[in-house]
């Protein structure tokens, strides 16, 4: 594999793209990998624990980006977008914006003293918003590559000139306020997007009352509020009273199987208010959850089995049922109304906490990476594919795996993202 | 007896260690540990002044241990590794003492309790170089062949791709012709594509120069290791030997006939096989049908949902519909299983062209009688009567039969239902436990054609990282059987998760080194402390055991 | 001068030592007296390395794997599980098993880990000093605790423990299993007639006895020790020493090593 320019382009540091990029690089094929945020990891180092096997999302994935940091036919650009792509299958020619990091990555030891110091409190994206972190910040604590990154938007040097804190407390002189957006150019044979999905933001549904009513959370609220290592330390209360909840309602399809927003199913909510319902039990045995659907997905392997051990095991009750709207009683306890499709009856249910199973959509910049690329979206906005062609867009040369193309579970992303590497690949050595 | 010499690096990490512990009072202790020829503090070790000062004083002393007290060994250990073998010492001659995320950083307000913790630490880091070993990576020979078992959709899908990357391919069949299930099928869901569309692919595999394609044949026999399988198969003409790098298990599944269940006769009362068939031929003209989900699966004797049976009724619904429109379609279901975008869309197609969906329970079967069904619908606590002319019943995908034999002869496993288990449901979703084997399509767990063809991909992919390679490098810190004290029990056998060790000849047990992952299962259970781990031998642990006594 | 325990743990490379590590990272504080063997799967740990680190003295002793399912190497700690519940019976035989742990800690669970080590330290604060340990070691535990140390170091008690999993969930060459509580009733069996018989081994090592000299050191009925007595010359590892008067005396075999 000597070839001056056998190598790929992968956009998107999540579970797709690292299994895409692993696979091509133990392949013998070069690896430039482009994330937006300062660490790999995407949504799945958010998860705390995955089903079916609810074993935990940051052991199964930190040696994934481990090896991806350390194997030689990889190269990480980290905080880093695509901005063009010229070119044809074979012979595309990308131009990357870098964005500066403001330290010097070789120097970092990720020792923590400058986030000790540093004034300036940022509401934190990676905890939902839960928590504060800092300016200068690790993404999350096992990111890779484990340095620091300073938000241009809240530091106080880069927005007003004063401060400096950081730089002075830093042993290793790392901290680098002179580092400035640069462009990076490549030239590779085949490129493959994972660049995975957003949570759909439940506040136009009013009737469901998030972001008014306190005490109903989206699942990436709640999975981050669970987390041994998220914000509350893995013990559920809720932000209202601190108290603990003991009564939780699930509820699934929020803004998916809806015409008004996104009419698609959204394939995971199923299993992941099943699975997250299981995690609050382990936590709390005398946690009781209700699970409202429509229909419940549950053909993988070995979900029905979960979703029976879910009943048996852990006491979930599903009920089948369209929820109409939430309100609350006087000490923020969520009520839920909503149709009993066994009965055909109104009914009122009470509970402590509501989880708002929603829907993943497409990531904001879609669009405009579709444009850069000169790719096909479908009508929902994801990434176009072809049932028979699932992992090529429609562009020769660019292949999609993972969410990008329609929201889909880690075991099916891992699978489209070894598929992608394979064709990409293929792509790279006829076209080569 | 070889001279040991160890060198011992003690880290400041800057404050993180130094503002903590007094390090230079380790550096006085660890100089009054036996064999320690060297040592010394710097700031940060692993700086480029950190490694070259090791590097030089390997040298200078002629150092032949290294042992580097400071951070994590999961992060740092491969880069001092990379770092003593850069100056000519075996890289497994390196120790490594965590003194800061496990010591400084967690004993903050207690330095002196500290300090003395770290110094028992690093005397059992010495204790244990005294002991280290060199090791080599093995080396193993890769042939660049695939061998496919199965020439379904998804067998073809990962023949031409590995075909296509330049790799020697050869995908055996047991039927007489390739295409699996795809041959039955009439028009595919959601593109109502032809079926027969999609098989053209076995054109392209069938002309394939690098595809060797061999049909009415089964495997009987497989053995050796990742790179180097020899599978023999069974043909008409005898026997054969197939000498192959990577096996891909493609076997697919088969369709369930529900033989007892709701009055099944094979004419009017059908599966969705069937059906495919006589729409094929066109010799559907009934009115009212009636297909009932879940026939046969989501019960006691088969707990799991197949997914793809309600898209298939759907489709054939559709299709029934579009050519009689004025046909009546009842689908009787318990949860209508279309994920996805396109399939959600495809759900909301079928009830616009009017096809009625009744859910039902399973504590409440639906009754066939002789020309109407009973359902008793849980929303409206009433039977509903159905008037029928034909009856399609969806059955799940069930495994092979033979895939019993198949895991045996791979030794692989399998699961509850019979379908291959994969080594990690999320991480290595289409490979086996055992190295250089890999599973796709439905004999793996029922799969669509487009599910079929990204697992076929994927496995492609997996299978190309191994034979891509001239020579597989395979870690040194493995298990190894002394032969004298072995009695040939088979308990390691049995229990290494990665079968890497198998009984040889003479009733011995051999660990085949491209398999072992360094566990260290088998030396912990052998019954007669035959199986030394390399790296993490017992000397070596008791070593530090004893070091770790402190007094 | 309070009592500061020193304390061994083995944690897994991929979960206990990670989450350790997290601790670290997080600046979890917990006490200083633990010290930590890495090894690279739970299932690593052989039984022995717990009883000869007590033997060396140390207070107490943890072991910390992934949880059950999260096995790096798919299944090592549910081979651990077996072979520690067999240590822990084996260390309630002689008073010891508040000594001794097994804890499964994850990857991200870094302030769980603090939790669990600073428990256990509390634990073996309260459990005292080891036996082993000071001027005046306890001779008759560290008698049995080599009897223990034999038992479990042994072809029987290794061959029952290695076959448990296999044989109680995958079944024999038979396709038989055998449930799981009755497997482990004959390990429990197994454990308390070699322990016995380990125990009038080291005896016989240090002197000459007889039946009722033994029967009398180990209050155990005489029946009891003569069918052992039986069992280990069938082995060839006693032997007849003298008789005196009618009562014998027997010493134990030297092996070759």
């Amino acid at each position: 594999m000597g070839e001056n320019s056998n190598s790929v382009l992968v956009i998107g540091g999540g579970i797709a793209g690292i299994q895409a990029s692993l696979d091509l690089a133990e392949r013998g094929i070069k690896v430039e990998l482009v994330e937006k945020k300062p660490c790999i990891g995407g949504r799945m180092a958010q998860l705390d624990k995955t089903f079916p096997t609810n074993d935990c999302s940051i052991c199964i994935l930190a040696p994934k980006l481990a090896e991806c940091y350390r194997h030689p036919n990889i190269t990480l650009h980290t905080l880093a977008e695509v901005k063009e792509i010229t070119g044809k299958a074979g012979n595309f020619k990308a131009k990357l914006l870098q964005h500066p990091r403001y330290i010097k990555a070789e120097e970092c030891i990720n020792c923590g003293i400058c986030i000790e110091k540093c004034p300036m409190r940022v509401d934190d994206e990676f905890d939902v918003f839960l928590r504060k972190r800092r300016a200068i910040y690790i993404y999350f604590l096992q990111g890779v590559p484990s340095v620091m990154a300073i938000d241009p938007e809240k530091c106080l040097y880069l927005t007003k000139d004063a401060c400096r804190i950081c730089e002075k407390v830093c042993e290793k002189e790392a901290i680098d306020f002179e580092q400035k957006d640069s462009e990076v150019n490549l030239n590779v044979k085949s490129i493959i997007v994972a660049t995975g999905y957003e949570p759909f933001d439940p506040s136009p549904l009013v009737n469901l009352g998030y972001k008014h009513l306190p005490n109903v959370v989206t699942g990436l609220e709640f999975e981050r509020m669970i987390c041994a290592s998220g914000p509350l330390k893995g013990h559920l209360i809720r932000s209202s009273d601190r108290k603990e909840p003991k009564k939780l309602a699930f509820i699934n399809c929020v803004g998916s199987r809806d015409m008004k927003y996104n009419p698609y199913c959204s394939s995971v909510c199923c299993m992941y208010t099943t699975k997250e319902a299981m995690v609050a039990y382990e936590h709390d045995n005398s946690i009781q959850s209700f699970i409202f659907y429509i229909d419940l997905r549950a053909g993988g392997k070995g979900f029905r089995e979960y979703i029976e051990r879910g009943q048996k095991d852990y006491g979930i009750k599903y009920i089948k049922g369209k929820v109409a709207k939430i309100i609350e009683d006087d000490d923020k306890n969520p009520i839920i109304i909503y149709e009993d499709m066994n009965t055909s009856k109104v009914k009122k249910f009470p509970v402590d906490l509501v989880i708002l199973a929603t829907s993943m959509i497409p990531n904001k910049d879609t669009p405009e990476l579709a444009n850069i690329l000169g790719i096909d979206l479908d009508k929902n906005n994801f990434f176009l594919s072809n049932a028979y062609l699932p992992l090529d867009s429609s562009k020769k040369g660019i292949y999609i795996c993972g969410c990008c193309r329609g929201p889909m579970d880690i075991p099916n992303s891992v699978i489209d993202a070894s598929g992608a590497a394979a064709k990409a690949a293929e792509n790279a050595i006829r076209e080569g | 007896m070889e001279d040991i010499r160890i060198g011992v690096f003690i880290c400041h990490c800057g404050t993180n260690i130094g503002g903590f512990l007094d390090v230079p009072s380790l550096v006085d202790y660890t100089k009054t540990l036996p064999n320690v020829t060297f040592a010394t503090d710097n700031l940060y070790t692993c700086s480029e002044v950190g490694l070259s000062l090791i590097k030089e004083k390997i040298e200078e002393y002629d150092l032949n241990r290294i042992v580097v007290a400071s951070c994590t060994p999961r992060t740092h250990e491969p880069l001092f590794r990379s770092t003593c073998q850069e100056a000519g010492l075996n890289p497994y001659l390196f120790e490594m003492v965590n003194i800061r995320d496990q010591c400084s950083w967690v004993h903050m307000k207690e330095t002196e309790a500290a300090t003395e913790k770290a110094k028992i630490l690093i005397e059992m880091g010495v204790a244990k170089a005294l002991l280290l070993q060199p090791l080599e990576k093995f080396k193993i020979d890769i042939n660049p062949t695939a061998l496919i078992i199965g020439g379904g959709i998804a067998g073809m899908t990962a023949a031409l791709n590995l075909a296509n990357q330049e790799f020697k391919v050869i995908l055996i069949e047991k039927e007489p012709e390739l295409g699996g299930l795809l041959r039955y099928l009439y028009k595919l869901y959601p593109t109502h594509d032809d079926a027969s569309k999609v098989l053209e692919v076995r054109n392209l595999v069938e002309n394939h120069q690098k595809i060797k394609v061999i049909t009415s044949t089964e495997p009987v026999k497989i053995e050796g290791f990742i790179g180097n399988y020899k599978v023999s198969v069974k043909r008409r003409d005898g026997i054969y030997d197939i000498e192959t790098g990577i096996i891909i298990v493609a076997t697919g599944a088969q369709v369930l006939k529900p033989e007892g269940l709701f009055g099944y006769n094979g004419s009017t009362i059908i599966t969705q096989l069937e059906l495919e068939q006589l729409l094929k031929e066109n010799k559907i003209n009934v009115k009212n049908i009636v297909m009932i989900q879940c026939v046969g699966a989501r019960n006691e004797e088969r707990r799991y949902c197949s997914n793809i049976c309600c898209m298939t009724a759907l489709k054939n619904a559709i299709l029934i519909k579009e050519l009689n429109p004025d046909a009546n379609i009842n689908i009787i279901f318990r949860d209508i299983q279309t994920q996805g975008t396109t399939y959600e869309e495809y759900y909301r197609k079928a009830r616009e062209k009017g096809i009625t969906f009744i859910r039902y329970i399973p504590e409440k079967l639906p009754i066939v009688k002789e020309s109407n069904i009973e359902v008793y619908n849980d929303y409206l606590n009433q039977d509903i009567s159905i008037p029928y002319d034909m009856i399609v019943l969806s059955t799940p995908l069930i495994a092979n039969p033979d895939s019993v034999d198949l895991a045996k002869m791979l030794k692989v496993p399998l699961e509850e239902n019979h379908f291959f288990l994969e080594a990690h449901v999320k991480l290595r979703p289409v490979d086996f436990a055992t190295d250089g084997i890999y599973v796709c399509g439905s004999a793996h767990w029922p799969a669509d054609i487009p599910e079929a063809i990204s697992q076929a991909y994927a496995a492609a992919s997996r299978a190309s990282t191994i034979i891509s390679k001239d020579v597989l490098e395979v870690e040194g810190a493995i298990a190894e059987v002394d032969e004298d004290l072995c009695v040939g029990c088979g308990i390691c056998i049995k229990i290494c998760p990665y079968n890497a060790i198998s009984m040889d000849d003479n009733g011995i047990a051999h660990v085949t080194e491209a398999s072992c992952k360094g566990c260290g299962l088998c030396g912990a259970t052998c019954p007669e402390k035959a199986i030394t781990n390399h790296h993490f031998t017992t000397k070596q642990i008791l070593a530090q055991i004893l070091a770790s006594g402190g007094k | 001068m309070s009592f500061e325990p020193n304390i061994l743990g083995f944690l897994c490379n991929w979960c206990s030592y990670a989450g350790a590590d997290l601790a670290g990272v997080s600046r979890v504080q917990y006490p200083p007296n633990i010290r930590v063997i890495r090894v690279m799967c739970s299932g690593r740990v052989d039984p022995v390395f717990v009883i000869e680190a007590l033997a060396t003295g140390l207070d107490g002793v943890i072991v910390m794997g992934c949880h059950l399912g999260d096995c790096h190497y798919i299944d090592g700690n549910y081979e651990e599980k077996m072979k520690l519940d067999l240590l822990s019976k084996a260390l309630q035989l002689i008073g010891l098993s508040g000594r001794f742990r097994l804890e499964w800690v994850s990857a991200s669970e870094g302030v769980r880990f603090g939790q669990v080590v600073s428990e256990f330290t509390k634990q073996i604060k309260n459990e005292g000093p080891s036996p082993f340990s000071g001027s005046k070691p306890n001779q008759k535990l560290k008698e049995d605790l080599e009897a223990i140390k034999r038992t479990l170091s042994d072809n029987r008690l290794r061959t029952l423990v290695g076959r448990e999993r296999a044989i109680t969930e995958f079944g024999n060459v038979y396709e038989e299993t055998i449930e799981f509580e009755e497997y482990e009733k004959k390990i429990d069996d197994a454990l308390n007639s070699e322990f016995l018989r380990n125990k009038i081994l080291i005896k016989l090592e240090k002197e000459p006895l007889s039946v009722k000299d033994l029967s009398k050191s180990l209050s155990i009925e005489s029946s009891l020790i003569l069918e052992h007595i039986v069992s280990l010359k069938a082995r060839n590892l006693i032997d007849f020493n003298r008789i005196d008067g009618i009562t014998p005396y027997y010493h134990a075999l030297k092996v070759a090593l």
